[in-house]
């Protein structure tokens, strides 16, 4: 993965930078890190029935070409935040920009650099693959070669050009989905949003559904993925935004995340025959948060694991200890996200808020 | 084994229960459908317009026209209203072109002097399904009564017409409101419960394409069901249309019904939340329709109450218009009105279809 901007959170200040070298369709490649959306205290309340916060004074920015992770537990606002930046929804205060066009004022245009793949697929099941892709490439207004063209190109891409003309009924939760994804993004757009791609999907489709993404990514797309799995994060996000009740609780890249959790780092050393002389040893490195002895093993958490292991390896030398096994763990996403809310990724499920989807 | 059929039991009527529009067009959907039904057929015809003349040269009126006047205005079936309502004419002319436009259902010829054997001429429109045997067999019974010795001439003006023809121009109206109904509102909520439609708003196409799309698909749709009865009628039912304006005709009322029913749809789906909802209440509102459409029974049979709804029932303007191009070679004088109510139904409709369906956008 690339090393994305080092930006945590903070509001825009005087970036002027949106406004510059964007009109029209030719877009300066070396721009890369120009911000593709802006956030500015973006707030949705919710009055029907009571009052619901959805989404409470974010802001952020999405730099241009990378993979934008949004999570959160189940009516985190992830879902009412996409659904303001596709333009289905106004926001109750605050502003968002997308690319240079503001959602509230100029959604035509922002829905023409924008491609979204919603969580419950909107393929039409009756129809088939290729005509599915070809109704969408006339939404997008391309013209007929194009669509020709653009169409056998992204069936070649998912491997659904010998089913080209079967009914998407008869195809597996996996085609379909790639299907989709791919559908959004028949027109090459600036934005690819993708809201919880791999939902309900087996492991092997998973990856199949990854791969994908990684390639659309490629072709300088940005994308913005919601996500309740941190697997998916940890392995495609450049960046990561935490939100938690409407808030935005967290953003950073993964290394950077990693580190705000004190002795995130886990090491475990086995050990035959023990010498409490060692903890103290270990102990006097700065790095390390804590030492604890049981099950023969010796569990240290540390800021630095990796550039620690040496020392550590070195003072069991010094004491004698033979080491039988030897393991560092990493935080992971779930860790990070349990030591940002003190809570547990899954028994957070707030009530879900607000029309997600709304059947009139 | 009885635990799990309670449960299943439980849950059908806990959801049967929970859906009150259905639940109520359920409960009341047949009583709805004794009432009109039962007052659409059943109902007995009285107040048929009905001239009477008195054969050219006319001097003074003979005896037996005054008679004839005064007894067909009384003739009743036991305890009904009278049976016609009596319009005199000055001359036949002015008759047949009163029962050309419609106007009256038939007229009665009576002989311009007493001598025996003038016979009587009854006219009578016979596109109509009962009410011309009605009149023959009514005024011949008057004219017994009244000892007149001549014969009765009975001449059907539009020829002898099967009930399959009568029916048949009917059918075609309700292959319109049926397809676009049943088959087209139903779609439109599917597509919309499956986040299909939501699909085509974050793509920069408009909203005014969407809705223009969606009017233009179901009228076609709607249009071709109508022509294919059209062309089963004139196979199967032997219906004639006799020049191409009757022919143009007939395509501008098909054309017409086509796109107002299909505003119509598109308004009505965008409210309903549910499938269920939307077809139990179609399916009365589509009975209700038909049956004051006059389509397989006169309307002059219906009751007042539900002569009320004809005024107001598209389908019945449609239907009429129909009957009277095809069947009785009838031209813009008389579907004119017709036109201009169908003209107004779909206006209507169409601001509606937006107006509502935009609302679902928002």
């Amino acid at each position: 993965m690339p090393p994305p901007a080092q930006e945590s959170i903070k509001t825009p200040g005087l970036s002027l930078m949106a406004t510059e070298g964007s009109m029209g369709e030719k877009r300066p490649d070396q721009e890369k890190s120009r911000s593709i959306i802006r956030i500015e205290h973006l707030s949705k309340v919710f009055s029907a029935h009571q009052v619901v916060v959805a989404v409470d004074d974010v802001s952020f920015d999405v730099m241009q070409g990378e993979i934008f992770g949004l999570l959160g537990p189940n009516g985190a606002g992830k879902s009412t935040l996409i659904r303001i930046l596709t333009t289905l929804m106004m926001p109750t205060s605050g502003r968002a920009i997308v690319d240079v066009y503001d959602v509230t004022k100029d959604q035509e245009k922002v829905r023409g650099v924008i491609g979204v793949c919603p969580q419950n697929s909107s393929l039409d099941l009756e129809l088939s693959a290729y005509d599915n892709l070809d109704f969408f490439g006339r939404l997008q207004n391309l013209n007929e070669d194009t669509i020709k063209r653009r169409v056998w190109e992204l069936l070649e891409m998912v491997g659904l050009s010998d089913r080209a003309d079967a009914k998407v009924s008869t195809f597996s939760g996996g085609m379909r989905r790639k299907l989709e994804i791919v559908r959004a993004f028949i027109h090459r757009p600036l934005l690819l949003f993708l809201d919880e791609p791999t939902i309900g999907l087996d492991p092997e489709s998973r990856r199949e559904v990854w791969r994908q993404i990684s390639l659309l990514n490629t072709e300088n797309t940005t994308i913005i993925l919601t996500t309740h799995y941190m697997d998916e994060a940890e392995k495609l996000c450049d960046r990561i935004a935490f939100m938690d009740q409407g808030r935005l609780i967290a953003l950073d890249t993964l290394k950077q995340l990693q580190k705000t959790i004190p002795g995130g780092e886990k090491i475990e050393v086995g050990f035959v025959h023990f010498n409490d002389a060692v903890i103290d040893a270990i102990k006097s490195h700065p790095e390390v948060r804590g030492v604890e002895v049981k099950g023969g093993k010796v569990h240290i958490s540390s800021q630095q694991g990796t550039s620690l292991l040496p020392a550590i390896l070195d003072d069991f030398e010094r004491y004698s200890i033979g080491v039988t096994t030897l393991s560092i763990r990493h935080p992971s996403l779930e860790d990070v996200f349990i030591h940002l809310t003190g809570k547990d990724f899954g028994e957070r499920d707030a009530p879900v808020v607000g029309p997600s989807r709304r059947v009139p | 084994m009885l635990r799990g059929a309670v449960a299943i039991f439980r849950r059908d009527f806990k959801k049967f229960l929970s859906t009150p529009i259905a639940l109520f067009m359920t409960l009341i959907f047949p009583i709805m459908y004794l009432v009109i039904f039962g007052n659409a057929i059943g109902g007995s015809i009285t107040g048929i317009p009905l001239g009477v003349v008195q054969e050219q040269p006319y001097i003074t009126p003979t005896p037996l026209y005054l008679a004839g006047r005064e007894a067909l205005s009384l003739y009743h079936q036991p305890d009904k209203p009278a049976l016609f309502s009596i319009r005199a004419f000055s001359s036949e002319g002015a008759a047949s072109q009163a029962l050309g436009l419609g106007e009256v259902s038939g007229y009665v010829v009576f002989p311009s002097d007493v001598a025996p054997n003038r016979s009587t001429k009854l006219y009578v429109d016979s596109s109509e399904y009962t009410v011309p045997a009605l009149i023959q067999s009514s005024v011949a019974v008057v004219l017994v009564q009244l000892g007149a010795m001549g014969p009765l001439y009975v001449d059907n003006v539009y020829g002898t017409i099967d009930y399959l023809q009568f029916f048949g121009v009917g059918v075609i109206v309700m292959a319109i409101f049926m397809t676009t109904m049943m088959g087209g509102g139903i779609a439109l909520i599917r597509d919309r419960e499956l986040g299909i439609i939501e699909g085509y708003l974050v793509t920069p196409v408009k909203r005014s394409s969407i809705i223009l799309g969606m009017i233009g698909s179901g009228t076609v749709r709607a249009f071709l069901a109508g022509f294919l009865i059209f062309i089963v009628d004139i196979v199967v039912a032997g219906v004639i249309v006799r020049t191409p304006e009757q022919f143009l005709l007939v395509v501008t009322v098909l054309f017409m019904t086509s796109i107002g029913v299909t505003s119509l749809v598109v308004a009505l789906a965008s409210r309903f939340s549910n499938q269920q909802e939307y077809a139990s209440s179609i399916a009365f509102f589509n009975l209700l329709l038909f049956m004051t459409s006059g389509a397989f029974y006169p309307v002059i049979g219906m009751p007042d109450w539900l002569r009320w709804v004809t005024v107001i029932n598209p389908e019945a303007y449609a239907v009429h218009a129909l009957r009277s191009i095809i069947i009785r070679g009838q031209g813009l004088s008389v579907v004119g009105t017709d036109l201009v109510a169908l003209l107004i139904f779909t206006i209507g409709a169409i601001l509606l279809g937006i107006a509502t369906f935009k609302r679902t956008l928002e």
